[in-house]
């Protein structure tokens, strides 16, 4: 706690004096101008396209748009001379054959299409204008497919076509009569939704943006109501994580000036436990993104102890990434340039599963899918909740322990090769007096660091063409796995801790066996949310057990003998041919399964 | 002179060492494929067979309704299996059971209008699938149905596309890749001054026989050549990739110089903060409150470059000849400002 009021009052000081005028003056700025950009409505591609319109065509008032009015015959002359890239008359719009000019004609083809429904919308009755309502209806459903071993289900086999409904259903009745009736709106409000609709279309959509991205429509008007946005909910709740990064940024500043400027040191000499100072310092910058997160579910009008729920773990994430970037670091430069990286990649890890929301039942990984189900007010299950913040929580629990360990002067001090800190880190890490148990237990927790590598793996993959990025990604995932489950054994070498051969090996083998339990609790909370079909097939499928542990004390025990025999200096190549065992294997499997 | 190169030279050095440029370049690579990424993510929902492409997802719906309905026929355009139900209780039945996802009841029209339903599961990650994959059906059954009632639109069949690859790369992966090098390199000024003043490092230098001014320039200059060598590389990539940047010999002096401009400004919030805290805060926040102003100009510093790059017809010879400017206002600031001692402040 005074380690907390300090950190408060050092914040208090800094931001003090004459610089706070200046600092709030940026900020002011700051937030006037975006709100402004904000209101207006930001487009990236500003008058990028001119396009050349006849006397009696219809004004095109549209930003990206710069609109000259020419008559046909000069409008096709400086179509061909490159100095417009469309033409539009009564004839319709004309371009030219390369990809700007076509481009750009969809673009102003799909502007007159929404121009043609506002007209329609005035010149007639709504009723002929907009002649299809689709109301949607929800329905529950027993999970299909729910059996054990992974047989098909009955269902499927038998495929009865009973012409009544099911007799022990629960609600199954009710519903079937509710269904018949003509119509389960009144006319008038699904009339009150075309109108409302109808001005959207007109005014555009950022003063409902909320409306439009967190709520699924109940009334369905094809040629007005957008399709459903995943992406967009995605993004709008990622509003949350920009935040709290920039309070992440200061809670990593004051590590690391205090570092610099040696009063870190002075305070570990005080009696308090290392995790105190730690905890101590992080607990103002954790308040602060509370109040954040509370703030903006205010404005957003979402639940606030459901937020908190959910972000806190993803604040406790960012806090975790930074701090230990902010222990392992030696010079400003490496800061700033691994914390840009910490940033892309947690997004990475946030928003890519993410993508998958109402696709794929795979997305329950990334918290963001909470944050979208919360604001449409659906429920969250306890083992979504779990799968989604489970990784995060063991990611903090392991950067706690590793900050404590490395929390000494020599550690701090040191101007050594990344690599290098990163072995120190580990030997720092490592209980001498329980080889075994530590082996086992850095392995464990190591996996949801592995998983957030291995994501990334797939961002950077999607820049290859299909069978190279595929080939791409099991040769990384392999790598990536083979260097977290070496890297104990691989110090443990390098210092001259372990040298016999049985050594080697038993630490191999039980480095594999803590790998593969957190990959298989994961991987088992996983299926839990997918179905339980899938969960319990899992669990009694014996083959998918033991080859894959054999896998991981295979390839783990041939990285660590040949760096034992070879020297250390030879870990990388060493790395090399375990990954290389381990993607024939996943190969052989894929091929197998295919 | 050859001290302010020998000090260059020496940042220059420890930027390879360290290997700051390669985790620089990595930082951005990786920017710039989770943006590419993003935006097969939208693509994906606006070309709904995409989405069945690539996962594999087939849309079973049960249709209650005459037979010789068109929306049938729309279905099956769209490779959706359909089935028809003679009645809404064995329809149900179905879906109940699985072996439908989605249900659509469509009556018959009533003086021109048609009010349907459409049944889809509750709490099943499909829902969005469904909706997305009807989307274009229901907008040609509309288009039918206004035609019916002597409605005639223009422009029917169209798809909705709201941003486009070609959008993307121009006015998003582009600016990314020729802006970022510069904010980085922004950063790293601040990183390279403030670390100086924070370590007290720079008494030593300054008792050899150089100026503050020369250790702080071989520093912004070291940040500025890094910056421009990524452009060049990225601009390199992107042209091997088969994505041409129209006007490169403009595109890259431009770039060039908003680097150089951003790594000024950000050397005189260091000088004046002398802390890495509040300078990169202060920095980060003057990019935020600079950049959206700049929307107002008129051609803005982004418009500007997305124009250059995309080839666009109508570019401001002047606004081009203003912003190259830009960075030699900014360095007299610089000196200005370094000059009347603004570095005592903190």
């Amino acid at each position: 706690m005074t380690i907390s009021k300090w950190e408060l009052t050092r914040l208090r000081l800094r931001f003090g004096g004459r610089s706070k005028f200046v600092i709030l003056a940026i900020v002011l700025l700051a937030i006037i101008t975006s709100y402004l950009v904000y209101h207006q409505g930001m487009v990236p591609g500003k008058t990028l396209y001119t396009v050349g319109i006849s006397f009696d065509a219809p004004a095109i008032v549209d930003q990206r748009f710069q609109v000259i009015r020419l008559d046909p015959e000069q409008g096709h002359v400086m179509l061909n001379q490159r100095t417009l890239d469309a033409y539009v008359d009564e004839n319709g719009v004309t371009a030219r054959d390369d990809g700007r000019s076509q481009y750009v004609k969809e673009t102003l083809l799909e502007y007159l299409a929404k121009q043609d429904l506002l007209r329609i919308a005035k010149q007639y009755q709504r009723e002929r204008a907009f002649p299809l309502r689709v109301e949607v209806v929800s329905l529950d459903r027993p999970e299909p497919g729910l059996s054990i071993g992974g047989e098909p289900p009955q269902e499927d086999t038998q495929a009865p076509l009973s012409p009544e409904p099911p007799a022990s259903g629960e609600s199954a009745p009710a519903v079937s009569v509710g269904l018949s009736e003509p119509a389960l709106s009144a006319p008038d409000v699904i009339d009150a939704k075309v109108r409302q609709q109808l001005d959207t279309l007109e005014n555009g959509g950022l003063a409902k943006l909320k409306e439009v991205v967190l709520s699924e429509p109940d009334i369905i008007i094809p040629s007005l109501t957008p399709p459903p946005m995943p992406l967009a909910q995605v993004m709008l709740v990622f509003s949350y994580v920009v935040p709290i990064l920039f309070v992440a940024v200061f809670f990593a500043s004051s590590f690391t000036e205090e570092r610099v400027s040696r009063k870190l040191v002075i305070l570990l000499s005080a009696p308090v436990s290392h995790l105190q100072v730690i905890l101590g310092k992080m607990l103002p910058y954790l308040v602060y993104s509370w109040i954040v997160i509370t703030v903006m579910t205010l404005i957003m009008g979402g639940n606030i102890l459901l937020s908190l729920a959910i972000f806190t773990p993803v604040a406790l994430l960012i806090f975790s990434a930074y701090m230990v970037v902010a222990l392992m670091y030696r010079t400003f430069r490496d800061l700033t340039l691994f914390s840009v990286l910490v940033i892309s990649v947690i997004m990475a890890y946030l928003v890519v599963p993410a993508l998958l929301t109402g696709v794929s039942n795979l997305s329950y990984i990334s918290p963001l899918t909470l944050a979208v189900e919360m604001y449409r007010g659906e429920a969250i299950a306890a083992k979504e909740y779990f799968l989604a913040t489970v990784p995060l929580y063991l990611i903090f629990l392991q950067a706690m322990f590793i900050g404590t360990r490395v929390l000494n002067e020599e550690y701090l001090m040191g101007f050594k090769p990344l690599h290098v800190k990163i072995a120190e880190a580990i030997d720092l890490v490592v209980d001498r007096n329980h080889l075994n148990l530590s082996t086992f237990l850095s392995n464990f927790f190591l996996l949801p660091v592995v998983f957030i590598a291995q994501l990334t793996s797939i961002v950077f993959a999607s820049n290859m063409p299909i069978p190279s990025s595929l080939w791409f990604l099991v040769i990384i995932s392999a790598t990536i796995e083979e260097l977290a489950k070496s890297a104990v054994v691989f110090v443990l070498l390098k210092n001259g801790i372990v040298k016999t051969k049985i050594e080697v090996l038993r630490l191999s083998a039980l480095s594999a066996l803590g790998f593969f339990s957190g990959e298989k609790m994961l991987l088992l909370l996983a299926l839990a949310v997918v179905s339980k079909s899938a969960f319990i097939s899992a669990v009694f499928g014996g083959g998918l057990w033991v080859m894959p542990l054999v896998l991981h004390a295979v390839s783990t025990s041939v990285v660590s003998l040949i760096t034992q025999h070879l020297g250390t200096k030879y870990y990388p190549l060493a790395i090399t041919i375990g990954s290389i065992v381990h993607a024939a294997y996943n190969l052989y499997f894929v091929g197998v399964l295919g | 002179m050859s001290e302010f190169f020998v000090l260059l030279k020496k940042e220059l050095r420890s930027i390879t060492r360290e290997k700051t440029i390669m985790l620089a370049i990595m930082v951005q690579f990786l920017i710039a494929s989770l943006s590419s990424v993003i935006l097969e993510g939208v693509m994906a929902f606006y070309d709904p067979g995409s989405i069945g492409w690539s996962t594999n997802v087939i849309i079973r719906a049960g249709f209650v309704g005459q037979t010789d309905s068109p929306m049938l026929t729309y279905l099956r355009d769209e490779k959706i299996s359909t089935r028809s139900f003679p009645e809404l209780a064995t329809a149900e039945a179905a879906f109940r059971s699985g072996q439908i996802d989605t249900i659509l009841i469509v009556p018959e029209s009533q003086s021109g209008l048609v009010n349907m339903k459409l049944i889809l599961p509750k709490m099943e990650a499909k829902r969005t699938v469904i909706l997305v994959m009807l989307d274009k059906p229901l907008r040609r059954y509309e288009d039918y149905l206004r035609e019916a009632n002597g409605v005639m639109v223009n422009y029917k069949d169209f798809d909705s596309k709201p941003f486009s690859t070609y959008e993307f790369l121009y006015t998003v992966l582009i600016p990314i890749l020729m802006l970022f090098p510069a904010l980085i390199a922004g950063s790293i000024v601040i990183d390279a001054i403030s670390e100086e003043f924070e370590s007290k490092t720079l008494d030593t230098l300054i008792s050899a026989p150089i100026s503050a001014g020369q250790v702080f320039g071989a520093k912004i200059s070291a940040a500025i050549i890094t910056a421009f060598i990524q452009i060049v590389m990225w601009a390199g990539l992107l042209e091997w990739n088969g994505v041409s940047i129209d006007r490169l010999t403009l595109v890259l002096p431009l770039a060039a110089s908003y680097a150089v401009t951003i790594s000024l400004g950000a050397a005189i919030i260091a000088l004046f903060f002398k802390d890495r805290q509040r300078a990169q805060f202060t920095y980060s926040m003057t990019l935020i409150a600079v950049g959206a102003a700049s929307y107002f100009l008129d051609p803005s510093p982004l418009e500007l470059l997305i124009k250059l790059s995309s080839g666009a017809p109508n570019i401001s010879i002047l606004g081009f000849a203003l912003y190259m400017i830009l960075p030699i206002a900014v360095g007299l600031a610089f000196f200005y400002l370094s000059g009347r001692r603004i570095l005592t402040c903190s």
